[in-house]
């Protein structure tokens, strides 16, 4: 099942799709019309800072078929392939042209990697087309005292976006900003609940469009019509098939979802951050801005790079549960490793509750380079 | 294990074999018999990766063991492969975290603690004791968890510590380092450092029921700055004599086990020991390799599985490895003076920079070309790890700053522990290419 009729007939859908399909355009709309942009490396850049200092958050992502041309010589082969086709992109001036300034969050070791080989380029190689770039040191583990110091972090970044815009970053526009990323969140739980629902309206391969087009236009926009497409989804046919939790890398083009949802699965969830993770855990208004903000990427789902084997077994457990999926699917690029090491302890505990699963380990990137990909999954499917 | 040994090509006795290694070597076994003395009398017993700040179990008398040191023991005995065969059987990956997971993968081994029918211990010096603490800093995605499913396997506590980014980075940190660390480090890192640790402080207290000394933490920080002097000293006389007295192979081995027992007096005495018996073969013109012609700089981690891999290149080149980072980073970025202000933010300004100073561009390329120069090296020897994403530290980068300074590097990528992969005839006749080709033919 590739993106259904009912869907590409939808107006909004049809706008959400084009965003994903034409990632870059509403950036480059953007900066034609004066307006300055921030590319975001990571999931953890807040785009309520962002919004609030007047910049166009858009999330870097990669060109798989781009070319190699100086990563190979920089980056050790420990780096994964997508990271590799993204860091491409931020040193061969696409993002020098797209962007204004590049935020770089720890989301992942992997990150700091990039951002501090960035920020050496950027002083030794002047001569690289690395737009201006900062890094968000955020801490992950979950205790008062990294709340604190996250406190201090993000006081910095909002610090570096007034240098960068040359204009104060309000209490009240980080909280305007947050209540437009909070509509946002809100209608892609309305989305959401299409899918983790006993009927699912809305397949998976769908999900990623709506969920991964508001990485790349306009929030309020994305809001509207997320929201108003969700009125509608509600009224989609319904999809039968084995529902399937796809857990492990992040998935930025619907590949993989369709080999799920062609083989009679649907795609009922995903912990990653072109997901379902994405929209998890509002804003809190009650809370000052920069407590808020903490709160919000802090203490939202935990991610398969940033907690321990124990917290991703619970969550694993708890995410499949809500979504009432009847399989699961571990889904690993090559060299991403981190994530291995939950696998036998999440393998087990679905193993106990009966739940049927499997696991895809050193992928190579794009997808489609897996021989017999698509077979395998349809074995495991229908098996 | 001993066949396997004797394939090994011996030291062809061009090196003076130091009486400090094998004091090192000796102290180090009894030392460890006497922890499991303690272990299996009920004391807490501590199992930490390398960066952890020692220094607090030290001053408050909790036995610990380290994760690298004890990785390196069971590569060094050849265990690698049995133990990643195990994390395979349990449904673990066998090709990643290979330092780091390497006493996980023998937490599995149900024979770590048995003896053979001729009474050998089947586990390296016996095995393991069963930790009840494990500590690891967050320094990349994988070292968490790995930590944790130890714990797990051995019924210990799991502690996390974590891990910063310095935002502003003088290039030359070592003229910083020891004694202006308020002006090398970013305040509130410095900070936030004094609270990780006063918090562990308090975990270890809590756990062991022992009170955390500051004055005791003092005692052991003056220990490691005396200790750490004498490397310097070490450090700056094999810089200075030509022929060096003495090559990794020697310093290493005397210098690593002492390392992990900074803090204490018997390795502020042995590293004493060691500056004047090296100092005496200098003083005598006793060369590790009478026909040095070439000096070589050995980057990465060391090659534990493989230690003789080092002087494959002396007989035949002249071409000798004096510098490694195991003697040279303690007489740098480990001396704190005037520590009796404040032992805890002394503590913190050198925890932090541990994985600053080694594994961030630029500190870590730029320190390298220092002591490149220092060393008058001819070539650089550069192991990079496989599959380690902590170890990822900016190759190009070092590469790039060497060679833009006209010094030639070979990189390589290879493994620590696992002999797996490692094949000594290609890395011979890759290392011997370099040498004929980039080191011979470079105008000195």
């Amino acid at each position: 099942m590739a993106i259904r009729e009912c869907a590409l007939k939808n107006q909004h859908f049809a706008r959400l799709y084009d965003a994903y399909q034409h990632r870059d355009a509403a950036a480059l709309a953007c900066k034609k019309a004066g307006g300055k942009v921030l590319a975001k490396l990571g999931f953890d850049v807040p785009d309520e800072l962002v919004l609030a200092a007047g910049l166009m958050p858009v999330q870097v992502y990669a060109d798989p078929y781009k070319e190699l041309v100086n990563t190979d010589k920089i980056l050790e082969f420990a780096f994964d392939p997508m990271v590799r086709k993204q860091f491409e992109k931020m040193i061969d001036g696409t993002y020098k042209e797209l962007a204004d300034y590049l935020a770089v969050s720890n989301s992942t070791d992997v990150f700091i990697r990039i951002f501090l080989y960035l920020r050496e380029m950027i002083r030794s190689m002047p001569e690289m087309p690395v737009p201006p770039t900062c890094f968000i040191d955020w801490l992950f583990t979950r205790n008062r005292m990294h709340q604190e110091r996250n406190e201090l972090i993000i006081g910095l970044f909002r610090k570096q976006l007034e240098e960068w815009t040359g204009k104060p970053v309000t209490d009240e526009a980080i909280k305007a900003a947050a209540e437009v990323c909070n509509a946002d969140r809100a209608a892609l739980r309305k989305i959401g609940a299409l899918r983790h629902g006993e009927e699912v309206r809305v397949s998976g391969t769908e999900a990623l469009v709506i969920i991964g087009s508001g990485f790349f236009m306009d929030k309020k926009e994305h809001a509207e019509l997320v929201e108003k497409l969700a009125e509608e989804a509600a009224e989609w046919p319904v999809i039968k098939g084995v529902r399937v939790f796809v857990t492990g890398s992040v998935h930025e083009d619907l590949k993989v979802y369709e080999m799920i949802e062609a083989a009679g699965g649907v795609v009922v969830a995903e912990d990653h951050d072109w997901g379902d993770r994405s929209y998890d855990r509002d804003y809190n208004t009650a809370y000052p801005p920069v407590r808020a903000v903490v709160d919000r990427y802090m203490l939202r789902q935990f991610s398969s790079k940033k907690a321990f084997v124990t917290q991703r077994v619970d969550a694993l457990n708890k995410e499949v549960a809500d979504a009432k999926a009847d399989a699961v699917m571990f889904y690993t690029n090559i060299y991403e490793d981190s994530a291995s090491w939950d696998y036998p302890s999440q393998k087990k505990s679905l193993d106990d509750q009966g739940i049927k699963n499997t696991c895809f380990a050193k992928m190579l990137y794009p997808a489609e380079k897996n021989e017999d990909l698509a077979a395998k999954i349809a074995e495991f499917i229908k098996g | 294990m001993e066949e396997t040994k004797k394939e090994m090509p011996q030291r062809q006795g061009t090196v003076k074999k130091l009486k400090a290694t094998g004091e090192a070597s000796a102290y180090q076994k009894q030392w460890f018999q006497g922890l499991k003395a303690r272990v299996e009398a009920g004391e807490d017993f501590g199992y930490l990766n390398a960066d952890v700040p020692m220094e607090v179990l030290k001053a408050m008398d909790i036995p610990f063991v380290v994760n690298q040191w004890w990785a390196a023991i069971c590569g060094a005995k050849r265990m690698t492969k049995k133990y990643f065969g195990l994390l395979r059987d349990a449904g673990y990956r066998d090709d990643l975290c290979s330092y780091c997971a390497t006493a996980f993968a023998e937490s599995l081994d149900p024979d770590d603690h048995a003896y053979d029918a001729d009474g050998n211990p089947l586990g390296p010096w016996g095995g393991l004791p069963d930790p009840t603490i494990a500590i690891t800093r967050l320094t990349c995605d994988c070292q968490g968890k790995i930590f944790e499913l130890f714990a797990k396997n051995h019924g210990a506590d799991f502690y996390a510590m974590e891990n910063t980014q310095a935002r502003t980075f003088p290039l030359n940190w070592w003229d910083y380092a020891q004694d202006d660390w308020e002006n090398l480090y970013d305040k509130d890192r410095l900070d936030a450092a004094v609270e990780e640790l006063k918090e562990l402080i308090r975990f270890l207290e809590m756990k062991t029921g022992k009170m955390f000394d500051i004055n005791k933490l003092q005692e052991v920080m003056d220990n490691i700055n005396r200790q750490e002097v004498w490397y310097g000293k070490i450090r700056d006389l094999i810089a200075d004599t030509k022929p060096a007295p003495v090559t990794v192979v020697d310093t290493i081995n005397a210098v690593m086990p002492a390392q992990w027992q900074r803090g204490s007096e018997w390795a502020a005495d042995h590293a004493e020991r060691l500056y004047y018996e090296i100092k005496e073969l200098a003083d005598k013109g006793e060369a590790a390799v009478p026909n040095e012609k070439y000096r070589l700089m050995w980057l990465g981690r060391g090659l534990w599985h493989d230690f003789p891999f080092y002087q494959n290149f002396e007989k035949k080149y002249g071409a000798v490895f004096v510098w490694s980072m195991y003697l040279a980073m303690g007489a740098d970025a480990y001396i704190r003076n005037n520590v009796e202000a404040d032992p805890l933010r002394a503590l913190a300004a050198r925890y932090i920079g541990m994985e600053d100073f080694l594994h961030m561009p630029p500190w870590n390329a730029q320190w390298f070309l220092q002591q490149a120069r220092r060393n008058d090296i001819d070539g650089v020897v550069y192991m990079v790890p496989e599959n380690c994403m902590q170890a990822v530290e900016g190759s190009f980068f070092i590469k790039k700053t060497l060679e833009d300074a006209g010094i030639p590097v070979l990189a390589f990528n290879a493994d620590p522990v696992d002999a797996r992969k490692w094949n000594r005839d290609t890395m011979t006749g890759l290392v011997e290419d370099f040498i004929e080709n980039r080191v011979m033919k470079k105008e000195k």
